[in-house]
């Protein structure tokens, strides 16, 4: 195919036939192609969870008019809530309602799930933000002090593939026996004292904004060890695809031709590894976050921390299936487009991506 | 080793380029040391461009990598003696004493121009990096013979051609101006005539840029065509390191010989019987010649009477076997339109003849051959295969061996499902295998064997014992040597022919390659975009090619002056 | 005249070309993994307590007597309950991967063998898949069907087999490309012998070592999932479930939480170096 192509280039004269044949950049029409999966796949995202809503346990007409309502009562309740009505049309008025903000009512909470998303989500993504940016260093200095040989970096990687393998609800427990138990170090969970100045809801970020240093230093103390714990496994697993990346890349021809015309290896490692070894690591790192997303569920609480899935992680056991769906919802479309976002810098990395 | 200093009495009173002094190397392969260089001695003069030849494994990439200081430090070099450039010692030198050698006084050109440039990058960045200014690098580009150079200049390299990726290289190469351009098999992986242009303009920049140039080949003939001086490399050995005219015309060591006997030339006798010969050679302890135990004897089969009725006979009856008429294909390619592979081909192959069907690149030899296969389909047109008492049906040897055959199945086992339609018994079926084992000069040890456990030669030779277990109608070749040293190539095409004369079979046979042709058809196919624009019987298209294509491909073909006599027309045009 | 230049010959009948170094590490690793297999297997009969009844006094540290790794909140032996967690974790994870195996394999040798627009429909329907966040939309699916083991399993499976179906699409369309198999077509190979015969043998080692390298995954998502409630019913021992119901205890009494987690550590451990022993030992490509 490759050769193919080759063939094609030569033929139209050697410059983008591409461009030529449609008038549209190979990059605005993947960007646009890209955009649109993106849209499917959040319809896609509502359809299962709307799907799971209507076989999940508990009527919610009963739920509406209460335990000791009569039988009449309820019919009447689902005829009002257009429980009887066709599938389709059900979704539809479903996907109208959570566009418009309208994901239902907690059974739990009895607040509208939207609120309790509100006030719960910030917490969660200034720790999975958090975690992510320590996994992404964490998994470049995995990466890096592997192909580069650094002397000694394979104690730490030894550490890290450890950690990696250990459940991170038992990282957690050992964080707080060994940090906040013994050394008396770290907290044992919670957010701090400080109330938040706004307007974000996240502690370290809104302290910050404020310039105040004490609040701002409090809440990095106590995002410390969930974070960490949050971070290991992704870490391994984007470290170990750039090494390999890497490793490829290193052995590749155009770098022996960089090195060949004399380029510092600064030089050489910047302008013809990095960017060519990026993709796959990128790749491995938006697959990275959705898996945080669910972790984060478990580290919430263990940690007591007042986000959504220490939300999520309450409603399972009393079979709170409005606020599930809200949050699987606003998570899943959080991944979906952050995953968007990861193959548009792939296409702008690497040219080829987009041309095929 | 063998040859001290000879060089510095033709290099002159200038102090050489580059120097290899008793130069040893060994690398780490697979968990294994081994010595790939033993004890080279080297100069490259001032203005001179130096041919090293030798074959894979000779270690001749390795001491280009050594002279540019790049040895992977994965392979853990370690060396003995001294590898210098303009002084500095690419060896052991600190990086920042070589790294501005690198910059300044050496220029390289790498084999495969698909992977020698960054992919990600912009023409026009790559340039400047060695340029330093966008004007500079289209002066460059304009001087290396890219067309619309300022264009180019913000192309990434997959949107080149080979040729035009390889004149880019070039442009980097000699952009600093440099004392040396090491060039390591800069031609291999380009059409003839593109090589042909690239020889050229290395040749015009080291007159232009008064550098010198290491031009480091597997081919006698390339190597010949540029070099003053030449250097053969066997094994980590230097066996031979003289002026080209000598070293051509009054070779020194066996293995010299052996490699100017191996190539195969436009002009000259087209002995039958090279192909036992050489064949010694490949397997140097194996048990004779490819007709192994039954010298000219029945395969087995229906083969046994045609066997005896053509050996006798050199043209056999005129029916044909193969007819392709008006062949059309076409393939539809998103976002650039229908290209034509094949425009309207009419060929003819009588009964037990070889056609040879030449072309470059993209000339659709390969898809012909591949309709004819039935491994694809034609837009429109025919092709009919005769049936015969001889065999039946069309069987087809790979260009790449290794990956045409199952990896995890034994020799035995491939060869055996070609006769699952025969139903023959268990014992019958072994001797089969084994005799034609035996027909393509293998021991019966290899049934048991897989393919990673075969050399390249040895398993061309299971492709060509599966191909011809049960005799086909016709045996179609694609390219099936291109990937194998020289002398091997010429043992396997020698084989191809002992197998045609042996059998009857007829013969398709695609080169890129115009001694190839000549040596494995009666007849050529000169193929150009889909289209045959010559054909004749070998030796007249050959000696008055008539369309200027044939023309063209004949004087790009590299020869050796003092070997290869061409009639007088064509003397003159050869560059 | 024989000039000895040419390569000799290279051939071992019987021994495949595979990595030499290590092998004997790398059964041992393997072997690590039958063992767990074998303790899994084995789990009733060496629990030396009933893992369900109150045997002895509550919290009781490891290394007392009658009690290797001591008693839980209750007083249940927590050896027991830990070998019969294993039995639950282990056998779950490699049913989750061996699902996955089959219907990703299914799927991605009949999308690579077939091409054309049979691959696209199913490439897409993968992809779609893989780009929804499974963990995430299991935690769902479970809430949705309510809790238990069976329903975890199902809601883990449904989204553990696209990247299987990757992985070996991947493989057989890097097979399909290879010349070897137009050559046993022309050398009169019929369909089904070319998929059984000339790829599917190629892919095997593939799919077995990410299967095998995938297992320490799923065996720390299980246990997450379990963690949070979403496993088998209170009383049965779970390794996620148990660690979670104790953590009040946490810095009182560190080994009722700690022992459940620490095997966890080691199933997932165990299976990372088998799946790198294993990986050693066949003869995959990549």
């Amino acid at each position: 195919m490759t050769q193919l192509q080759t063939r094609l280039t030569g033929l139209a004269g050697g410059t983008r036939p591409a461009t030529r044949t449609l008038g549209v950049h190979p990059t605005v029409r993947f960007l646009l192609r890209r955009l649109g999966a993106a849209v499917l796949l959040l319809f896609v995202l509502s359809l299962v969870v709307f799907t799971l809503s209507t076989i999940a346990p508990g009527d919610p007409a009963r739920a509406y008019v209460g335990a000791n309502a009569s039988n009449a009562a309820v019919a009447e309740a689902r005829a009002r809530l257009g429980l009887d009505d066709p599938f389709l049309v059900r979704y539809a008025r479903f996907v109208g309602h959570a566009l418009t903000g309208d994901l239902g009512r907690s059974l739990r909470t009895r607040h509208p799930v939207t609120a309790d998303l509100a006030a719960f989500l910030p917490a969660t993504v200034e720790l999975v933000l958090t975690a992510f940016v320590l996994a992404l260093v964490l998994g470049a200095l995995f990466a890096v002090s592997g192909a580069l040989r650094w002397p000694g970096g394979a104690v730490g990687r030894g550490v890290l593939l450890l950690l990696a393998t250990a459940p991170p609800f038992l990282l957690a427990i050992v964080g707080v026996v060994v940090f906040f138990g013994s050394l008396g170090w770290l907290p044992a969970g919670g957010v701090g004292d400080f109330e938040d100045p706004g307007p974000f809801g996240m502690q370290a970020l809104d302290s910050l904004l404020h310039g105040q240093a004490d609040a701002w230093a409090d809440a990095i103390w106590h995002l410390a060890l969930p974070s960490v714990v949050l971070a290991v496994a992704p870490a391994v697993a984007v470290g170990r695809v750039l090494r390999a990346s890497l490793d490829t890349v290193l052995g590749m021809d155009h770098v022996r031709t960089a090195r060949s015309k004399g380029l510092t290896e600064r030089r050489v490692l910047v302008g013809h590894v990095v960017r060519n070894a990026i993709g796959p690591a990128l790749s491995m790192a938006g697959l990275q976050l959705g898996f945080m997303f669910a972790g984060v569920v478990v580290v919430e609480q263990v940690f007591s921390w007042p986000g959504i899935g220490n939300y999520l992680a309450a409603s399972i056991p009393v079979a709170d299936f409005p606020a599930i769906a809200g949050v699987t919802l606003v998570l899943g479309a959080v991944y979906v487009i952050t995953n968007t976002v990861v193959d548009l810098l792939q296409a702008l990395a690497d040219p080829r991506v987009s041309a095929t | 080793m063998s040859t001290g200093a000879a060089p510095t009495a033709s290099a002159g009173p200038a102090e050489p380029v580059a120097r290899v002094e008793n130069f040893s190397l060994s690398l780490v392969r697979h968990g294994v040391r081994r010595e790939v260089l033993h004890g080279v001695d080297l100069s490259v003069a001032p203005g001179e461009i130096l041919g090293l030849v030798g074959e894979s494994g000779s270690g001749k990439s390795v001491l280009a990598l050594s002279l540019l200081g790049l040895l992977p430090d994965a392979s853990r070099p370690e060396a003995e003696g001294r590898v210098s450039v303009t002084g500095v010692d690419m060896l052991r030198a600190d990086e920042r004493d070589r790294r501005p050698v690198r910059r300044t006084a050496l220029g390289a050109v790498f084999q495969d121009p698909m992977t020698s440039l960054n992919p990600t990058m912009r023409i026009g960045r790559q340039l400047r990096e060695v340029t330093g200014a966008d004007d500079t690098s289209v002066g460059l580009l304009d001087r290396v013979g890219v067309r619309d150079a300022a264009l180019r200049l913000s192309v990434y390299p997959h949107e080149l051609s080979g040729g035009l990726r390889q004149r880019v290289m070039a442009a980097m190469a000699v952009a600093r101006r440099p004392r040396l351009i090491v060039a390591d098999e800069p031609t291999t992986a380009l059409d003839v005539t593109v090589q042909a242009q690239l020889l050229t303009l290395l040749r015009e920049l080291r007159d232009d840029f008064g550098c010198s140039v290491l031009m480091i080949t597997h081919d006698l003939g390339v190597a010949d065509q540029i070099a003053d001086r030449l250097a053969v490399l066997y094994r980590g050995d230097l066996v031979e390191l003289g002026p080209a005219r000598e070293v051509v015309r009054h070779p020194r060591h066996a293995y010299t010989r052996a490699l100017l006997g191996a190539r195969l030339s436009l002009t000259g006798e087209r002995d039958p019987r090279f192909a036992r010969t050489v064949t010694v050679a490949d397997e140097p302890d194996g048990t004779g010649g490819p007709v192994g135990g039954g010298a000219g004897g029945p395969v087995g089969g229906g083969a046994g009477e045609m066997a005896g009725d053509t050996t006798g006979e050199p043209r056999p009856a005129r029916s044909p076997a193969v007819t392709i008429s008006g062949l059309r294909r076409e393939f539809r390619v998103r976002r650039a339109g229908v290209i034509t592979a094949l425009d309207g081909v009419d060929l003819t192959v009588d009964r037990g003849a070889a056609l040879a069907i030449v072309g470059e690149s993209g000339s659709g030899k390969s898809t012909l051959l591949r309709i004819v296969a039935g491994l694809e389909t034609a837009t429109a047109g025919s092709v009919r295969i005769a049936e015969s008492t001889s065999g039946h049906g069309a069987q087809m040897v790979f260009q790449d061996a290794g990956s045409s055959l199952t990896p995890w199945l034994s020799v035995g086992e491939m060869l055996g499902e070609r006769l699952r339609a025969e139903r023959l018994d268990r014992a019958a079926s072994r001797r089969r295998v084994v005799e034609t084992l035996a027909l393509v000069g293998l021991d019966p040890d290899v049934v048991g064997a897989r393919p990673a456990e075969l050399s390249g030669g040895q398993r061309q030779r299971v492709a060509l014992a599966r191909a011809t277990i049960v005799p086909p109608a016709v045996l179609l070749c694609d390219e099936p040597t291109s990937a194998l040293d020289a002398s091997l190539a010429r043992s396997v095409l020698g084989l191809i022919r002992d197998i045609r004369a042996e059998l009857g079979t007829t013969v398709l046979f695609v080169t890129h390659d115009l001694a190839v042709a000549r040596l494995m058809g009666d007849r050529i196919a000169v193929m150009r975009a889909g289209r045959v624009v010559e054909l004749g019987e070998a030796e007249a298209l050959l000696a008055d090619p008539q369309d200027p294509y044939t023309r063209q491909l004949l004087d790009a073909v590299p020869t050796i002056a003092e070997l290869d006599e061409r009639p007088a027309p064509l003397e003159g045009g050869t560059a | 005249m024989s000039v000895a230049y040419a390569p000799r010959a290279r051939i071992r009948p019987g021994s495949i070309g595979g990595v030499a170094l290590g092998r004997p590490v790398s059964w041992l690793l393997v072997a690590l993994l039958v063992l767990v297999t074998v303790v899994a297997l084995a789990a009733p009969l060496l629990a030396p307590f009933d893992p369900v009844q109150p045997v002895g006094g509550l919290n009781l540290p490891p290394l007392s007597p009658g009690h290797l790794l001591g008693t839980d909140q209750i007083g249940r032996d927590l050896l027991s309950r830990t070998l019969l967690g294993i039995r639950v974790s282990w056998f779950s994870a490699l049913a989750v991967v061996a699902s996955g195996l089959l219907v990703g394999g299914v799927i991605g040798l009949v999308a690579g063998a077939a091409g054309g627009w049979v691959d696209t429909v199913l490439m897409r329907i993968t992809d779609l898949f893989l780009a929804l966040p499974g963990a995430l939309v299991a935690i769902a699916v479970v809430a949705a069907l309510g809790p238990g083991l069976l329903h975890t399993l199902i809601g883990v499976s449904i989204f553990w087999w696209p990247y299987y179906a990757r992985i070996i699409r991947g493989e057989t369309k890097a097979l399909a490309a290879r010349p070897h198999l137009e050559a046993a077509r022309l050398a009169g190979a019929g369909r089904i012998r070319l998929v059984t015969r000339h790829l599917l043998p190629g892919v095997v080692p593939t799919a077995v070592v990410s299967a095998s390298l995938d297992v320490g995954n799923v065996v720390l998502l299980l246990a997450g999932l379990s963690f949070l409630g979403l496993g088998q019913a209170a009383p049965a021992p779970e390794l996620g479930a148990d660690t979670a119901r104790a953590l009040s205890q946490l810095l009182r009494q560190w080994w009722v939480p700690g022992v459940p987690g620490i095997a966890v550590l080691v199933l997932s451990l165990v299976a990372n170096l088998g799946g790198d022993g294993i990986r050693n030992l066949l003869p995959a490509r990549r």
